[in-house]
């Protein structure tokens, strides 16, 4: 697996996910080469029923996307719960599309492109989340247990498209780091992510 | 976003009203001096220089200035008359001249122009001199945004001035330039002769970046001065609330505004919404007053717009608490741990929590508290190096946090707070039998200071023993020490604890370590006995394992020897599991002996003899245990001089038979026997031994039982004789293991009952028909049982008891023989009786006949004599055809017999039958419905009674009977009732109303006459078949009606035929009857 990055500009919470789905150091956002012709060599062999599990792995995520949004903003406080559509609307900037009429290949480079964008970002609300609500440990942990599943649909997503489009690259982009933002827009920008995965999650598990 | 500050000169005036007026007046007088003087002047010279005047910034120099005439260009030369040195040349109209001390000094100006000049004079003195000190320079003027603080720096120049003087500084603040001052202060210092920096701070209730702020400052010395501004401002358009993040107090007031450009329709914290206060533009702000503790993800306070919302998070929390419960000591005195409470919680989390700093004076070392990321169930606590030859520690603990912080200090000697590890590596190793060196290892460095350690000994018995010990401290090494007063061949479990020689707190336990001491040779023989065989020709040997505490080992055989005075026997090695040999001896007298061995070598022989001293008092004696055991007491014998020995056996096994046997020492008198053989129930021999010269002697011989329980069977028993009336009952002996207890006696129950009808039931309710016989004289066999009838069935129970309870019964039935001379007796006396009856009415009527006769049998009367016949014969006189009384039709009579008590004088009834005698009609008709007027049928009289007065009455008579009652009457009649009858009371009544009384009384006595006066009842209803129904009783007059019963009786015919006599007292018996005959006394 090779990567490609222009620049090394790595918002912290992004560094994790992309040493364990890269397993390079240097990963960084955004990766504008992606050849799609490149040459593709996985690690491990595919599993013999990837889209399968690629199914299930969207289902479980689709599935607890609701309930990972509701633990969200019910943390955040008041008035979180009863201004959603202002607060916690899916008003995400720079967010990959996602056609659902796509060919195979185009629906699963943009499934690409949008769970490594969630899984930055997921990796951006842990973080905040652990500083902020350090003892909000069912929310940490339903956080983490999807940021796991999207690691591992990540992994089959790739592993699909190396194996069956010999696409070994795809160019990705992240949401904006919250690191230097203050509590509020934290809180605001997590929660607006977390609508749009949920609202996201959904059209792409149908897709699939 | 930049900072100015805008300063700015004399256009406003602040300042001490005070001082402003008296520089108005000296300037004032000023003014008028220098218009005064320049008057003379102008008016002796015009084109000179005028308005001569001076001022001065630092009080050294004087600035003075003039004006000059228009078109005079030139040189001026300025002299101060009467000073050397002091004219001062100038182009201009100005000139600078060093300070002048107090005082009017003459000034000359002199102008020179070209060929010509001119010249003019002032006075100057310093109070006529301007002082405006110089302008403050504001050094820095710096915001702190997240807090709201403006920090302004300036420099009073103080150098410049010649001595030290006060300065009043004055600072303002504004919103709008200019035009809204939001705050304004004074501030004083001091001028000491050199530059100083000034600072001040100002804490905004708005955010800063709410609105541009502007900060003025101005100073005042002798004369007011105004300084210049500077300001600054914020150029970010962005939409943001301020003040972003911060950590605040709870109960505090604290402002929010937002920045923006879209207008704002709402603001809220939490959920609860605030009044809007604008400020510039579309920005807004609200104002919270006593904010309350924030949750963890803080306190959010948000602005709505039209189509968004803009927010921040506040955190509301409390300044951290003094630490409590701050405790320092150490576990190896290489590093001290202090730990700690950190009391009320400040509800800040994350970056926001407390941070703790543990800090050691003596030292000035410090160490700070690291919290973990994932909040657990934190343990505050520290670690701090201890430093070499440091033994005393102060130190404080500063718990800070954004609002505050606080401390605690503990000055400790940490040599005296020695906590150690857990001792580990425990090993154990041999020194002998009864000693072993245990080791561990402590980590530490203890070095300086001394061990107490506590050894924990359990035995396998699970006996607990502490032993302390104190060792020296080494560093970081194994300790060492010896355990003695051991057991051998004991299993012991050891571990360890340690602290410090001042004990602080001990450490915890170390594992446990297990170790087997090493044998030992047998402290003492087994304990022995011997039997003699059934046949008498082997002696039976026997021993008991020794206890594990005698036995020191495991013991691996035993050596039996035999010796007599003579030789000395051994026998071949008996192994272990065997307690028990056989030798063949004959009579003498041996001496046993038993040794017995493990792997360290043998016991102390035990001996024992063989012949027993004999004993001819010897007893049986009975004993009852106490349900576990059973106490033998025998008297204190001096000359036992050994022990004694208490064997015993179950008494139903054969000879010889040894269950165990027990040792007791020779002083003693008493001793429980317990054994886990024992069992309820069964009877046990028990010898008591005594020991004399090696020699045992049998003492007491006792049988007994544990507990005794009920016989478990009913004795067998019989029927040896019946007769009539009693029966002989034998019974048999109960076997002794049946009987399970000493056995206390009988009881025996019997009853009439058949053997299917009748069963014994409830024997022990205390039936009345049951009949109980308790034997309590166990040696009786059997039971004669008298009393009973002939012929009857009896149902025979027995059952015998112990103190543990009643036995079962056995029942048995039995018909006792039949009474023959009772039956005899039965026949006989009714026989005997009959015939005495019989002789005795033979008697009497043998004695009575005359009587009997008259009664019964009277003599028939003469016809000729009746006067009825002679009436008849009268009216049929001269009718010669007629010679007998003609009956056909027969007209009944009414026949009135008044019979007389026989108590009662005879003349009583003369009197009260001679009324009736007289008006017989009257009496008839007053009471025509009383019924006590008894008609009787003429029928049933079979005689004709010849009654003279009724036939005067009239052609047909009435019989009316009324008795006369016996001698009984009087006495049936209670006394009340004769005084509730005065009429009838008295003696006799007659049975019909009697007027004896007047008429006028008989009316006022009708209702009670009613009663009274007819006939009733003489005696009592139930006294009336006792006697002749011819004589019905007045009772009482509630008995009229009902006991009156029917008057017709067959006897009343009887009384009917009157007495052969009238005039014989005869006569006056009123007839025959029983009553008569046993109570009136026939006339012999």
């Amino acid at each position: 697996m090779k990567v490609l990055a222009a620049e090394l500009c790595l918002p912290p919470g992004v560094v994790p996910l992309l040493l364990v789905l890269h397993w390079k150091h240097g990963a960084g956002s955004p990766l504008p080469i992606a050849p799609l012709n490149a040459t593709c060599a996985t690690r491990h062999p595919c599993h013999s029923n990837l889209m399968n599990q690629i199914r299930n792995q969207l289902a479980q995520l689709n599935g607890s996307a609701n309930a990972l949004y509701i633990l969200y903003y019910t943390a955040q406080g008041e008035p979180f719960p009863n201004n959603l559509d202002k607060l916690c609307g899916p008003n995400v900037t720079d967010f990959p599309p996602f056609h659902a009429n796509g060919t195979e290949k185009d629906r699963l480079v943009e499934l690409y492109r949008v769970i490594a964008y969630l899984g930055a970002s997921l990796g951006n609300i842990t973080r905040d989340q652990k500083v902020l609500n350090p003892n909000a440990l069912g929310l940490h942990s339903k956080l983490n247990a999807t940021a796991d599943v999207m690691r591992g649909l990540l992994s089959n997503v790739l592993c699909r498209l190396c194996s069956k489009y010999h696409v070994g690259h795809v160019d990705v982009a992240y949401g904006p780091d919250t690191s230097g933002k203050d509590v509020f827009q934290k809180k605001k920008l997590g929660c607006q992510l977390l609508g749009k995965y949920k609202q996201v999650i959904a059209v792409v598990a149908q897709a699939f | 976003m930049d900072v100015s500050s805008c300063l700015r000169g004399p256009s406003w005036m602040v300042g001490s009203k005070r001082m402003r007026m008296a520089s108005n007046f000296r300037w004032l007088l000023s003014t008028l001096i220098l218009l005064y003087l320049m008057k003379q002047v102008n008016s002796q010279k015009k084109g000179t220089p005028r308005d001569f005047k001076c001022k001065t910034q630092n009080l050294q120099v004087w600035n003075c200035s003039w004006k000059a005439p228009p078109g005079h260009d030139g040189v001026y030369k300025v002299c101060i008359e009467n000073r050397p040195h002091s004219c001062y040349q100038s182009e201009k109209g100005n000139v600078k001249i060093p300070r002048l001390p107090p005082g009017d000094h003459e000034i000359t100006i002199n102008l020179s122009r070209g060929l010509g000049s001119s010249m003019s004079k002032f006075l100057l003195n310093e109070k006529n001199v301007y002082f405006t000190p110089e302008t403050p320079e504001i050094l820095t003027l710096s915001a702190d945004f997240p807090t709201s603080t403006l920090h302004l720096k300036w420099n009073d120049k103080g150098s410049v001035y010649p001595h030290h003087s006060d300065v009043i500084w004055e600072i303002k603040i504004l919103h709008k330039e200019n035009t809204e001052i939001i705050k304004l202060i004074t501030h004083n210092t001091t001028l000491t002769g050199k530059d100083t920096v000034h600072h001040w701070s100002w804490t905004s209730d708005l955010p800063l970046e709410c609105a541009t702020h502007y900060v003025g400052i101005r100073c005042y010395i002798d004369d007011r001065h105004f300084s210049g501004h500077k300001q600054w401002r914020s150029s970010d358009s962005q939409t943001k609330v301020f003040p972003q993040d911060k950590v605040i107090p709870v109960g505090s007031d604290i402002t929010f505004c937002c920045v923006t450009q879209e207008k704002v329709l709402l603001a809220q914290i939490g959920q609860t919404n605030c009044p809007l206060i604008h400020l510039d533009g579309e920005n807004v702000a609200i104002k919270i007053r006593n904010i309350s503790v924030s949750a963890n993800s803080g306190t959010n306070v948000v602005f709505t717009t039209d189509d968004n919302m803009f927010g921040t998070v506040i955190f509301a929390g409390y300044p951290p608490d003094i630490p409590q419960k701050l405790n320092c000591e150490t576990y190896d005195l290489k590093e001290v741990i202090c730990t700690w409470n950190p009391g009320r919680s400040t509800a800040l989390v994350g970056p926001r929590n407390t941070s703790y700093t543990l800090f050691e004076s003596f030292s000035g070392k410090y160490v700070r508290y690291k919290r973990a990321e994932v909040p657990t169930n934190e343990s505050y606590q520290l670690f701090f190096q201890m430093l070499p030859d440091q033994e005393i520690y102060n130190f404080t603990l500063s718990a800070l946090n954004p609002l505050g912080q606080s401390e605690s200090t503990i000055l400790v000697n940490i040599t005296e707070k020695v906590h150690p590890h857990t001792p580990t590596s425990i090993k154990v190793k041999d020194i002998n039998s009864t000693a072993v060196i245990l080791t561990w290892h402590l980590p530490g460095n203890f070095a300086k200071i001394k061990l107490l350690c506590q050894v924990e000994i359990i035995k396998t018995d699970l006996v607990r023993e502490l032993r302390n010990v104190t060792v020296k401290g080494v560093e970081n090494s194994s300790y060492l020490i010896a355990v003695d007063k051991l057991k051998p061949y004991t299993r012991y479990t050891f571990r360890i604890r340690c602290s410090s020689d001042t004990f602080w707190k001990w450490s915890k336990w170390s594992n446990e370590k297990q170790y087997l001491t090493t044998e030992a040779i047998p402290s003492k023989g087994p304990d022995t006995w011997r039997e003699w065989s059934s046949d008498g020709k082997n002696l039976i040997i026997y021993w008991k394992p020794l206890p594990i505490h005698e036995a020191n080992g495991k013991i691996l055989s035993y050596n039996v020897s035999c010796s007599s005075d003579e030789e000395t026997q051994s026998l071949s090695e008996i192994p272990d599991p065997q307690h028990r040999a056989e030798i063949q001896l004959d009579k003498n007298d041996y001496i046993i002996s038993v040794v017995a061995k493990n792997s360290a070598g043998s016991s102390p022989p035990s001996k024992i003899a063989s012949m027993e001293i004999p004993n001819d008092d010897l007893k049986i004696e009975q004993a009852i245990g106490m349900g576990n055991g059973i106490l033998l007491t025998w008297n204190y014998d001096p000359n036992m001089t050994c022990d004694y020995v208490i064997k015993w056996c179950n008494s139903s096994r054969s000879e010889p038979c040894l269950m165990d046997w027990k040792k007791v020492p020779s002083n003693s008198s008493e001793t429980v026997i317990e054994s886990d053989q024992f069992r309820p129930g069964v009877r046990y021999n028990f010898f008591l031994y005594g020991c004399k010269n090696q020699g045992y002697q049998l003492l007491r011989s006792i049988i007994g039982y544990i507990e005794e329980l009920a016989p478990i069977v009913a004795p067998n028993f019989t029927v040896e004789d019946t007769s009539a009336d009693s029966i002989l009952v034998k019974w048999e002996d109960i076997p002794v293991e049946e009987l399970r207890g000493f056995l206390r006696g009988y009881l025996f129950y019997f009853e009439k009952g058949e053997r299917d009808t009748s069963k014994m039931r409830g024997l022990e309710s205390g039936r009345s028909d049951i009949k109980v016989k308790n034997i309590t004289d166990v040696s009786q066999k059997t039971l004669r049982i008298a009393d009973l009838q002939g012929k009857t069935s009896y149902h025979l129970v027995l059952r015998a008891y112990t103190d543990g309870g009643m036995g079962p019964e056995k029942s048995m039935f039995v018909v006792t023989k039949e009474n023959s001379v009772g039956l005899i007796i039965a026949i006989l006396i009714p026989v005997a009786v009959a015939v005495l009856v019989g002789v005795v009415t033979s008697v009497l009527c043998y004695r009575k006949r005359e009587w009997i006769k008259e009664t019964f049998y009277p003599d028939i009367p003469n016809p000729e004599n009746c006067k009825a016949l002679q009436f008849q014969k009268s009216v049929c006189e001269g009718n010669s055809g007629l010679k007998t009384l003609e009956m056909n039709p027969c007209t009944p009579n009414n026949v009135e017999v008044l019979e007389a008590r026989s108590i009662v004088p005879k003349i009583e009834d003369t009197e009260i039958i001679s009324p009736i005698a007289e008006h017989p009609e009257d009496h008839l008709e007053a009471e025509p419905e009383n019924h006590v007027v008894v008609s009787y049928c003429p029928p049933v009289i079979e005689e004709e009674i010849p009654n003279p007065g009724v036939d005067e009455a009239g052609g047909t008579s009435q019989v009316i009977y009324i008795d006369v009652q016996s001698m009984y009457q009087p006495q049936a009649k209670p006394e009340e009732e004769q005084e509730n009858e005065p009429v009838g009371g008295a003696g006799y009544k007659p049975q019909m109303h009697l007027p004896v009384t007047s008429a006028v009384e008989d009316l006022a006595a009708e209702d009670d006459l009613d009663k009274t006066a007819g006939y009733r009842p003489q005696a009592d209803v139930n006294t009336w078949h006792l006697v002749s129904p011819d004589s019905p009783r007045s009772t009482d007059s509630n008995s009229e009606i009902v006991s009156f019963g029917s008057p017709c009786s067959i006897n009343s015919r009887q009384f009917l035929i009157p007495p052969r006599d009238e005039d014989s007292p005869k006569s006056n018996g009123g007839g025959w009857s029983f009553t008569n005959f046993f109570q009136n006394k026939p006339n012999d």
